[in-house]
């Protein structure tokens, strides 16, 4: 699904984007304001435009000069406006679809206006080269630099048009796929159950309270040295950071997915082609000074960017990637408890699994990325419940419909008093982000926490960051483009899809909590040990303190 | 030996930090606000003055962290000092900074005796007193009150400028280091020679293209030149690079950390980086005091800033793997071609923390953990004792290691190791108390006691330059690649990397 595609488009890339043109930067209340009331004015809302004044100059150049443009199809959103409409409701997205619809028929219009001023300057042009009295030509001479005056005007309406249409469509999010539940948060329901919750016959400390007695964290220096949320990881910590990007590498790369690591700067363009949202006050994005670039928050960025403005030979797809990067995020705003130790930090490793593939095989890859998730967690646990699956059963989630243990063999499995917990969810409407047409969170258990938290995340994004990136493909069944004129029908634009393999932190606290023992000590689970030199328990150290 | 102590300081951090104090940053023009108050004491003529824009003042007037040089130390070796400056080419002024010194030293003793002329009017103003008497008395104070605002105005202006000015003298420089340009670096050894090849060989450009394994073009398009992807095995070489070193290092002895990669200037500058300025080599971000590290040195250096450490804890050696990231400003020419020199890589770096007697040995111990590491993966390199125009200004002695690239054709560094001796640990209050020493006594503890540690730090693998020598050494006459020997574990046992149909 997504939007089809018509403007076939100027994707050009401008080194300095001063703009927020992604969906949620829907409080920005400038460009909203502004072109409300433009809009309106051509009805009988004279009185709005007494909020033009709050609009600044910059603000006039900001709704004035997009610096890259996604190839939106504005024609299929207004033939399917009122199906847009709702899913921007059901989204709670702040997208003005009429508006989108009134502008798109505005710049139809004006279009069929120029167009027709252009043939009549034509006639004028025309009827001047044969001989003539000298008032008839000065008459047509009039005419012709009144039509002209004419079209200067309506060539730029036209322009303007066509930047607030795009400003605008730009804020519309990815349709959403027909079982994604509708509502918030507590709407999302549960696709998988997996594990039982951990029994301790012990009071369990937190992965803080673990990482300190281990002496594997140091907060207070990092606190000191960068600021609060950063962190350094020591001794057997830095063994598992490495064990957990090791084994996660390789066991997507054994799924057939291509290795890859990756810029960590990039242009700010290439971020808000992804839709996220680079500049603004609450910007999850750091920003290099003096320069048109950023820090990447995930590698799902540049790994998006690996094929920008470029056409696939349709015997390439699907492209799988797995890439390994640092990802870097300001957390502005987060704030809670949430927020302690490692859960929610401005700097981590991660593995991201990325796909580019046909439009029709989209879900089926989401289906795929989600199983390696699962796998990959439940190769980390002791046992695995299936419960059957909820969607298209309709009823939510029964714990104990089936049961698959899996034969892993724990040499140390003596020590184990707990099992890896975790869940999948399909995330209710609300709760995805402009580019998502459906994602589904792993959540794992983390009893020192007491609480549930999210450890990987997979979304289908469709044709919502290819219209923005420029990544079509031809498909091979279509007739080879005829010299002279290409034919521009056959490519079309591709799906992408990302999806965590393993965030390191989050991975390192579920680890920690899941796997501690009475003595303080803490378990490796059998599939990392390899990666970590053989590493099977991680036992507390007598510290000298500095 | 560095220099020692005498402030004892007041290193406190400050949030924001506008400062390019460090040594390297003479090209400011501020520093000419400097010269001209020192000289106009003599007869120069004040209209460079003009020139000098009010935010430069300010940049004068406000140091955000002071560092605690020893300016007695400097005043006493002033000769000394000054040979060491001029042998490193470096623009630091002595006769300045011991002019500033001692122009301070005499308004101290100007403001104490002040203040006590002041006690005694105080003193006297007691006592029952004529009122004319008073009167006079009421005006001396006044008087002397005026001058000591004047006289202490002076002091703090005087502080900073001698700081800002002390702040420029580079490291002193460890006898043996030959003195001159770059051609004048001595080759402490030898490792090896350059392989013999029967056919014509690629560089790593041409070779990692024909193997598939980078992407520069894309990371053009999405980041900007001098970046990079990494795909296929250059992935499993970089992971293995990183493992392999760790894994080498920490056999050894060292605690291994991951680090942060973003951090405040000022831990930046306290090590002796230049933050800002046009030619800086960091990143800064946005709306913040924070900047990308270029190096693992800065985070780990700054882990036990402000502390003093038990020196049974001593020696504290680090090995710190992270990101790097370095704007490669003013960077050109044919050295920069392909992986050599980028704007982000992945590094492993050696740090060391020790007692000031035991830098010199430790130095030596980095320097073999590195040929160590380098030849057991049969590289042929050289090792050089750099000359003193070539140390940075934290480098009391500095040893690069230069690998033979023969796709380059050329020796190409591939790692250096550093004495900072008490460089950094002056700017990062990194102290330790000598157990001989005196327990402090109850009331005021003696500081006498504590000493700065000496820091060092050491390459124990850049990624990209390695993967640079790994694949111009080992590239066979069919574009295969072998791996050598003690990575294949850490690459899961991948022996050659080979040509794919694309």
């Amino acid at each position: 699904m997504g939007l089809k595609l018509c403007l076939s488009s100027t994707l050009k890339f401008s080194p300095i984007s001063i703009l927020r043109p992604i969906s949620q930067s829907t409080k920005n209340p400038l460009r909203r304001s502004l072109l409300l009331v433009r809009a309106l004015s051509a009805d009988a809302a004279a009185g709005t435009t007494t909020i033009a004044p709050d609009t600044t100059p910059d603000d006039f150049r900001v709704a004035k000069a997009p610096q890259w443009k996604a190839a939106i199809d504005f024609k299929w959103i207004r033939e399917n406006k009122e199906a847009v409409a709702a899913n921007v409701k059901n989204r709670n997205s702040n997208a003005n679809i009429d508006l989108v619809v009134e502008l798109y028929d505005k710049l139809m219009n004006v279009q069929k206006e120029v167009e027709g001023l252009r043939a009549e300057r034509n006639v004028v042009a025309n009827r001047m080269k044969g001989k003539l009295e000298p008032s008839e030509r000065q008459k047509l001479v009039e005419e012709g630099k009144n039509l002209k005056e004419r079209l200067v005007t309506l060539e730029e309406d036209l322009l303007n048009l066509t930047d607030e249409l795009q400003q605008e469509a730009q804020c519309v999010p990815n349709m959403t796929h027909p079982d994604v539940p509708v509502g918030g948060e507590d709407c999302s329901s549960i696709r998988k159950m997996v594990g039982k919750a951990s029994e301790f016959s012990f009071s369990v400390k937190d992965h803080v309270q673990l990482g300190k007695d281990l002496n594997i964290f140091d907060f207070d220096a990092a606190a000191e040295v960068s600021g609060s949320k950063f962190y350094y990881l020591k001794n057997e910590a830095v063994m598992l950071e490495m064990g957990l990007i090791n084994w996660a590498v390789s066991e997507v790369m054994k799924r057939g997915f291509t290795p890859l690591i990756t810029p960590e700067i990039v242009r700010s363009s290439v971020v808000e082609k992804c839709g996220f949202q680079p500049r603004g006050t609450n910007t999850q994005v750091y920003s290099i000074e003096g320069s048109d670039q950023c820090l990447i928050g995930t590698a799902e960025i540049p790994v998006g960017g690996i094929h920008m403005d470029s056409i696939i030979p349709e015997s390439s797809l699907p492209l799988k990637y797995v890439a390994f990067s640092h990802c870097f995020r300001t957390e502005a705003g987060a704030a809670g408890a949430a927020t302690r130790g490692l859960y929610r930090v401005h700097q981590f490793s991660k593995v991201e699994m990325f796909i580019l593939c046909r439009p029709e095989e989209s879900n089926s890859f989401h289906e795929e990325l989600i199983e390696i998730e699962e796998e990959l967690f439940s190769s980390l646990g002791l046992h695995f419940k299936y419960a059957s699956d909820f969607i298209s059963s309709g009823f939510k989630f029964s714990f104990d419909v089936l049961t698959i243990v899996f034969p892993i063999h724990f040499p140390l499995a003596g020590l184990m008093t707990s099992s890896n917990f975790h869940r999948t969810i399909d995330m209710a409407t609300q709760d995805l982000g402009a580019p998502a047409y459906r994602k589904f969170d792993v959540e794992a258990w983390m009893p020192g926490l007491g609480r549930y938290g999210e450890i990987s995340s997979a979304s289908n994004c469709t044709d919502y960051q290819s219209r923005r990136l420029g990544i079509r493909y031809r498909p091979e069944s279509s007739i080879p483009p005829k010299k002279g004129k290409g034919s521009s029908t056959p490519t079309r634009f591709v799906h992408t899809l990302n999806a965590t393999a393993c965030a390191v932190p989050r991975m390192i606290i579920c680890l920690l909590e899941n796997y501690q023992q009475e003595d303080g000590s803490v378990v490796i689970p059998e599939p990392l040990r390899r990666f970590m030199g053989g590493l099977e328990i991680i036992t507390p150290k007598i510290q000298i303190r500095c």
